[in-house]
């Protein structure tokens, strides 16, 4: 079965001469929930920006579901789906228009954005809002109407970088239950995020990524054999180094 | 429509959009700049100055007031527009959907170009109520009109993405394109210049685009028109080369 992601030894160096990804190769299965779990800087928005095109590896190859995620893009971008860590909503837009110009950048007809839009402004109790201007949005609203957004063409693939990171405990339980759902009818996530319990609740698999390195991947229980530890916190801990958090507390 | 039309058409209707919803500032601003020009200018100096070179002074000052409200246009509105959606990182969401490096640029193009169209139509409309302002030859005005609008439409776009900060714009503007477009003969002829200004004027680009517009509007002949018209296509076929390549490498946009 083509993996929904395939990283096979990307390397990306930028013109500072920093290399964010040493030889990295990750393989994501077909309708998976993956968590890639890193300390700042580790090197998880720079995997991520080279899978989306945002950035462009320095060598390696990046495929979605097998198609060429770098040199001949089109299909690959069109099966991916990404809520970044920072809000990146186009202010001069309202709910809708930010929903439908989405769906027309990934080549949307007409009638299927506005039978999408309908659907995800219900699903994210965005409809009241559909036609104020993004930037009176509240900070939940705004990450609602990201995840909406990168849910808009249907990918395949949707990679949230830290979705819930700033959120209420309310909104963040309603938007893991919105993702798991969408995982659920087979679509493939991969998630980003700080909060550990939320990687153990909802992925069935985890890497940890560190200065540019993948140095383990593996369910939770793997993970902690692995590190002969008994939880995933643990893990993470041996991961970033429990002396460098002790020295700076 | 195909996926790739698609794509195009909503990259064109983000740009129009965004200048309709501020069209106080984007529209409503450069009229109003454009018809002081007129009434200072035209009317009131131009009361003065009686015929230029055999032409009405106000005749004589339309041509290159519509030309540079065109391209004052295109290139503010393509150069703020790159840079604020950088700023916000909204630009993202075009920059990792499929879309094609050349159906980004001819979105980001055309923004301006039609921002540049309308303020000039409505110009040129609101002056020919007023005098008449003739269109001597068609054939000649509206391709160099057109060519003038892409040529400073891709210039913005060219300056937008490589902008780090919004005084990067206004330098561009103040310091460079308004003064080529005023010395480059909107509101006088060069042959009214004493030297070495008359041969220095020889060298702004700006002053053959005025040169090509108002051959068009009046028939006043200040240029050779057919080298003018080849080498404004080819200075717009080069930007468009330029920001192609820009948009191809991801260079100043993807990291």
């Amino acid at each position: 079965m083509t993996p929904a992601l395939k990283v096979t030894d990307v390397v990306k160096r930028y013109s500072t001469g920093v290399e964010a990804l040493k030889q990295i190769s990750l393989e994501i299965p077909d309708g998976a929930f993956f968590g890639l779990l890193g300390p700042n800087g580790a090197g998880k928005s720079t995997l991520i920006h080279c899978t989306t095109g945002l950035a462009t590896p320095t060598s390696g190859q990046i495929e979605i579901f097998g198609n060429d995620a770098v040199n001949h893009y089109q299909q690959a971008r069109a099966d991916v789906g990404l809520a970044p860590q920072e809000i990146n909503i186009d202010f001069f837009l309202t709910v809708e228009e930010s929903l439908d110009f989405h769906g027309g950048y990934f080549g949307m007809p007409k009638k299927d954005r506005r039978d999408r839009i309908k659907e995800l402004l219900e699903a994210f109790s965005l409809t009241d809002k559909r036609d104020e201007r993004t930037r009176t949005l509240s900070g939940g609203m705004k990450r609602r109407l990201m995840l909406a957004r990168a849910l808009m063409h249907r990918p395949r693939m949707v990679i949230l970088d830290e979705p819930t990171a700033g959120v209420d405990i309310e909104l963040r339980l309603e938007l893991w239950q919105y993702i798991q759902r969408v995982n659920s009818e087979g679509t493939t996530i991969l998630l980003t995020t700080h909060y550990l319990e939320e990687a153990e609740q909802l992925c069935d698999r985890i890497a940890f990524i560190n200065h540019g390195e993948i140095v383990a991947e593996g369910t939770t229980e793997e993970l902690t054999s692995h590190y002969g530890v008994g939880t995933l916190e643990d893990a993470y801990l041996e991961l970033v180094g429990r002396q460098e958090l002790t020295r700076s507390v | 429509m195909t996926a790739r039309q698609i794509r195009v058409a909503s990259l064109i209707r983000r740009e129009v959009l965004r200048f309709w919803k501020i069209k106080r500032q984007t529209i409503g601003g450069p009229l109003l700049e454009t018809f002081l020009y007129i009434s200072v200018f035209g009317a009131a100096l131009g009361s003065r100055i009686h015929n230029l070179d055999g032409y009405r002074y106000i005749i004589f000052v339309i041509p290159g007031l519509i030309m540079m409200s065109w391209a004052i246009n295109a290139f503010a509105n393509n150069s703020s527009s790159i840079l604020q959606q950088k700023f916000s990182r909204s630009v993202d969401d075009q920059l990792s959907s499929p879309a094609s490096p050349t159906e980004l640029l001819i979105g980001f193009t055309l923004g301006g170009f039609l921002r540049g169209l309308l303020v000039s139509s409505i110009a040129y409309a609101a002056s020919y109520a007023l005098v008449q302002e003739p269109v001597a030859n068609a054939l000649i005005l509206f391709p160099s009109l057109i060519i003038v609008g892409l040529f400073f439409a891709q210039a913005g776009v060219a300056i937008g993405v490589r902008a780090q900060q919004f005084d990067d714009v206004a330098l561009y503007q103040t310091f460079l394109l308004t003064p080529l477009i005023f010395l480059g003969g909107v509101f006088y002829s060069a042959t009214l210049l004493p030297q070495p200004f008359r041969t220095l004027t020889h060298f702004n680009p700006v002053y053959y685009m005025i040169g090509l517009v108002r051959y068009g509007f009046i028939g006043y002949h200040a240029t050779n028109i057919p080298i003018s018209f080849g080498l404004l296509v080819l200075a717009t076929a080069a930007l468009f080369a330029w920001n192609w390549r820009v948009f191809t490498t991801g260079k100043y946009l993807r990291s």
